[in-house]
């Protein structure tokens, strides 16, 4: 079973995330109109570019929008949430062990306490997510079953992960569960919502380049997101 | 009944079936007719097909339902915070929905959406800027206009409007022949006044081709009068066109896009034949993000540009009164509190925000000028934009959206409410007219005109 | 010398006066008369709403509203209508939706009457519908722009008009005061009847403030009287009787007065502001205070 996981589940699984979000980023771009979406992306590339890396990062510090600052609660188990899921699952030390002996390269590593600290924030932040999901009328409203499945197959792998780090319980059981949810988690990401891991950045690039081009990016002083 | 007489799929073609439409009051016919309207799901999902593409199809489905987006929506905050108005959810439940069933919706689906569309949206697109995705619902909402329009649901003032640019290219039935009589006329009415005061009409190669709003021409001509003045009095080489001189496009609003591209191109190719060196538009906002911001790209323009430089009326302003083109008689400026509305069309649409209080700076004494608390590209709509002022079905709603622009006023103190924007004018009007909070309101002309030097050479003889 | 009345009515009492004057005129000049009623100001933005100026609603405008519009005027007129039938006089209502001063320009455009009779407004109060959105009054806004003279009565007591027999021609030495001398010496011609020329010496503001002496206001009112001298007595060779007169004080006050002293049925001034005035001083000029006090009609006259 192990074996199965960490062999051909393994090179599938993330397989299928990367070229499926590889294709997805691709066709996103191949699918933008500058007629329908009336954005002459081509006549500026210059200012397209410097309005789409804008829009992206400000968005990415926290804070650093009038839309974070609007909502502090909101973006501090954001940024909780999304800063331990994208960087615990690359630079776990665990994990940069297996990678090193599966295909002989390792990335950094996070110290493990921060890597735990960052684990827990995952956890935390996503209870807080869902609390913030049941108790606001306005989110209420447009949460569906969907989103409490995506909510899952996120926190899911870090769950059992840290389970398995404890070793309450059956150390291997819970690392198998774990490695499940993961390669779970990497085949869903281009399928589902979790495509947002790339497509984030290519509807912010989109609409980066509507402001900048079209939308008097280049009167004044651009865009004050 | 697949198709009414009044209220149909077909856009209006003829002034007689304008008339028509137009003689059944209040849209009582045409909307009775409406409720029996068969919806066409297979042009429906046909046309989706061609034009939803990755970038709102990618809007649409990554939406995390955050409801980041609530508190950014001027109607949300005035409607009590009602879930139901957060921007998120109505798009979701009717365009989102719409792409879900593959166009398979019924008639009593597409009433909720139009209405939706037109009285819980007015394409301000604040959301847009606070949601982590970068997801427009504006943008959204103006697209779901378009397929609503297509399917004949779409607000009766708003086929009407969209037939009059089809059958006059202006948003009233004014001709071209009345255009020009009323430019003349204003111009004779003020020539003792201002001496040598003209209207040039199609001259060809002027420095400045003026466009306007049909309303102007219709309702109150003085404006068209303080233009002439103001462009008297800077020394400008300008002149009118006498036809495609109608700026607005209430097609925009309606969603039908066949007639924002004939009314477009009927500006461009006055453009075109007058070889101007700049095109101003009146102080109006949708009239500048129709002819000057989406225009170019329906009339297939792929450098995204009208044909000549484009700029809108406040532009000319602060650059005439920034180079003395136009002086201000400092004893004559504003002295009492005074603030500024943004109009989402030329603001947050088109990153004007500057060069508005730079003209405050010169029209109004040093400690009088007050900013609305979020001002500028964050500014909230008026509570009328797309086209919501004029939809007679949707008053009420209307009437409630106007709250949030009247507590911004209020708290801001302001006593005289600057707004160069046509539908932001009429909103502050009947926001004053419906909740009595003792403002005043104004265009910039007459302001200025109220405190211009008038060059030695140009005073009338006593 | 008065072929066509062009008559803006608000078809309710406050125009009752202006009424008579207007339907009398008619007759006494054999003219006709276009009754002209601005039922609707514009609401609704681009939309076809408008707000009734009679019962303050909102009503949308079609051709059955128009004609019913129509027929309450004819009603409302109808007296003045069998009369005016009877005298052979030709007359036309018509109706318009816009902003009032704007659509009666618009009429006299059309219709190039030679004189304009503008009937009361629709009321003092704020809610009237006739002041939405338009800064300065109706009367202002028509007097300024008028393609020929206007005629206003504002107080019943103005309205009876048993022909004229003195006219007051109010002057302050203006080129549009020029023009209304012609016309009043046209109308004293007509008419056959006596001319009172007549200037005020204004002491109120004239001086900053100062006070004059009684010499430097005697020696102005001289300097006015040979003014006058000078540049109308010239031209009344063929008026039977006339007199002038300069008065000092408050210029409309002097006016009223002296046109009550004289029995004039009739004022005649210039209007020649420069601009409508402010929502701080709705009827800032003289001659709007002159129509406001008069217990006469007056003829306001801007070219």
């Amino acid at each position: 079973m192990y074996e199965f996981l960490t062999g051909p589940m393994f090179w599938l699984s993330l397989g299928t995330c990367f070229i499926g979000i590889t294709v997805r980023f691709v066709l996103y771009f191949k699918g933008l109109n500058w007629q329908l979406e009336r954005v002459a992306y081509k006549a500026y590339p210059a200012q397209g570019l410097k309005g789409a890396l804008n829009s992206i990062l400000n968005w990415l510090i926290p804070f650093g929008t009038c839309g974070w600052r609007k909502q502090p609660f909101m973006t501090l188990i954001f940024f909780g949430f999304h800063i331990g899921a994208v960087l615990v699952p690359l630079f776990l030390l665990a994990h940069n062990i297996f990678l090193k002996e599966k295909i002989g390269i390792s990335l950094i590593t996070l110290h493990p306490v921060i890597a735990d600290i960052l684990s827990w924030s995952v956890i935390v932040c996503a209870f807080l997510l869902v609390l913030r999901r049941i108790s606001l009328p306005e989110v209420r409203i447009l949460t569906t079953a969907y989103d409490y499945f995506i909510l899952l197959l996120s926190v899911a792998p870090f769950v059992t992960g840290l389970i398995a780090r404890y070793e309450i319980g059956n150390y291997s059981f819970w690392l198998t569960t774990h490695i499940i949810c993961g390669e779970a988690l990497l085949i869903a990401v281009p399928f589902t919502k979790l495509s947002h891991i790339a497509l984030f950045f290519a509807s912010r690039a989109q609409l980066g380049m509507d402001y900048a081009i079209k939308r008097g990016g280049m009167k004044g002083k651009g865009m004050a997101w | 009944m697949p198709e009414g007489k009044l209220c149909n799929r077909k856009p209006i073609e003829t002034e007689e079936e304008l008339k028509t439409l137009l003689s059944d009051t209040g849209g009582k016919k045409y909307y009775e007719e409406m409720k029996s309207l068969d919806v066409d799901s297979g042009l429906l999902w046909k046309t989706i097909g061609n034009t939803l593409k990755s970038r709102t199809k990618t809007w649409l489905e990554i939406c995390a339902h955050c409801g980041m987006c609530a508190d950014s929506c001027f109607l949300y905050l005035a409607n009590d915070c009602d879930p139901k108005q957060v921007p998120a959810y109505k798009i979701q439940s009717t365009l989102g929905e719409i792409v879900k069933r593959k166009g398979q919706v019924d008639n009593e689906f597409m009433h909720m959406v139009m209405e939706t569309a037109w009285a819980k949206c007015t394409c301000c697109n604040r959301c847009g800027m606070y949601c982590p995705h970068g997801i427009d619902m504006g943008v959204m909402f103006s697209y779901l206009r378009g397929l609503c329009y297509q399917q004949g649901f779409v607000p009766w003032e708003l086929k009407i409007g969209a037939g009059m640019h089809r059958v006059y290219r202006a948003q009233m039935d004014v001709t071209d022949e009345d255009f020009v009589e009323t430019f003349k006329w204003m111009v004779e009415e003020n020539e003792e006044d201002y001496p040598g005061l003209e209207v040039p009409i199609d001259k060809e190669g002027a420095d400045i081709l003026y466009t306007v709003n049909a309303r102007e021409v219709k309702h109150y001509p003085e404006d068209l009068a303080e233009a002439a003045i103001l462009f008297h009095l800077a020394g400008e080489n300008w002149t009118v066109t006498s036809t495609g001189w109608e700026q607005t496009s209430l097609a925009m609003f309606a969603g039908d896009w066949a007639a924002c591209k004939m009314q477009v191109e009927s500006v461009y190719e006055a453009m075109e034949r007058l070889k101007p060196k700049r095109m101003i538009g009146t102080e109006c906002g949708h009239a500048h993000r129709a002819t000057v911001v989406e225009g170019p790209y329906w009339a297939g323009r792929s450098n995204g540009k009208p044909p000549v430089e484009s700029i809108h009326y406040v532009e000319w302003l602060a650059e005439a009164l920034r180079e003395g083109k136009l002086k201000i008689d400092p004893a004559k400026r504003i002295k009492k509190k005074v603030t500024l509305q943004d109009s989402c069309n030329y603001v947050r649409n088109h990153g004007l925000k500057d060069i508005t209080r730079e003209i405050m700076s010169y029209i109004v004494d040093p400690g009088y000028f007050i900013e609305l608390s979020p001002n500028r590209e964050h500014n909230y709509c008026c509570g009328g934009g797309g086209g919501f002022n004029g939809i007679g079905l949707f008053r009420p709603q209307r009437n409630k959206g106007l709250i949030t622009k009247r507590d911004q006023i209020i708290e801001s103190g302001a006593e005289l409410v600057i707004a160069p924007c046509h539908n932001c004018w009429d909103a502050i009007r009947d926001l004053e007219e419906e909740y009595k909070i003792g403002i005043k309101w104004s265009f910039l002309k007459p302001i200025i005109i109220s405190m211009v030097e008038i060059p030695e050479h140009l005073k009338p003889e006593e | 010398m008065f072929k066509k009345i062009l008559f803006a009515t608000s078809a309710t009492e406050a125009s009752d006066h202006a009424a008579r004057v207007a339907f009398n005129m008619a007759q006494a000049y054999d003219a006709s008369i276009c009754i002209f009623h601005v039922l609707g100001v514009p609401t609704r933005g681009f939309s076809q709403i408008v707000m009734d100026v009679k019962t303050k609603e909102k009503v949308e405008i079609d051709d059955e509203y128009i004609a019913w519009v129509k027929e309450e005027i004819k009603v409302y007129y109808s007296k003045q209508l069998e009369k005016a039938k009877s005298y052979n006089i030709n007359y036309d209502i018509k109706v318009a939706v816009g902003f009032p001063h704007r659509e009666i320009l618009r009429e006299a455009r059309n219709y190039s009457p030679d004189l304009i009779v503008l009937g009361g407004s629709t009321g003092d109060d704020e809610d009237s519908v006739y002041k939405k959105s338009m800064v300065g009054s109706t009367l202002q806004r028509v007097a300024k722009a008028a393609p020929c003279p206007l005629l206003v009565v504002n107080r019943p007591a103005a309205s009876f008009w048993g022909g004229i027999s003195q006219i007051v021609f109010g002057t302050d030495f203006s080129k549009a005061s020029d023009a209304a001398f012609k016309f009043s010496v046209n109308l004293a011609k007509d008419l056959d009847c006596e001319l009172h020329i007549f200037h005020a010496l204004d002491i109120s503001n004239m001086h900053m403030g100062r006070l004059l002496t009684q010499d430097e206001i005697e020696s102005q009112i001289r300097e006015s009287l040979r003014r006058i001298r000078g540049r109308y007595i010239g031209e009344l060779k063929e008026i039977k009787d006339y007199s002038f007169d300069v008065w000092e004080g408050l210029p409309y006050v002097e006016i009223v007065k002296y046109a009550r002293e004289k029995h004039a049925d009739l004022i005649v001034m210039a209007h020649h502001t420069q601009k409508t005035s402010n929502e701080d001083a709705r009827l800032g000029s003289n001659i709007e205070q002159v129509i406001v006090r008069a217990g006469c009609p007056v003829i306001s006259i801007n070219k």
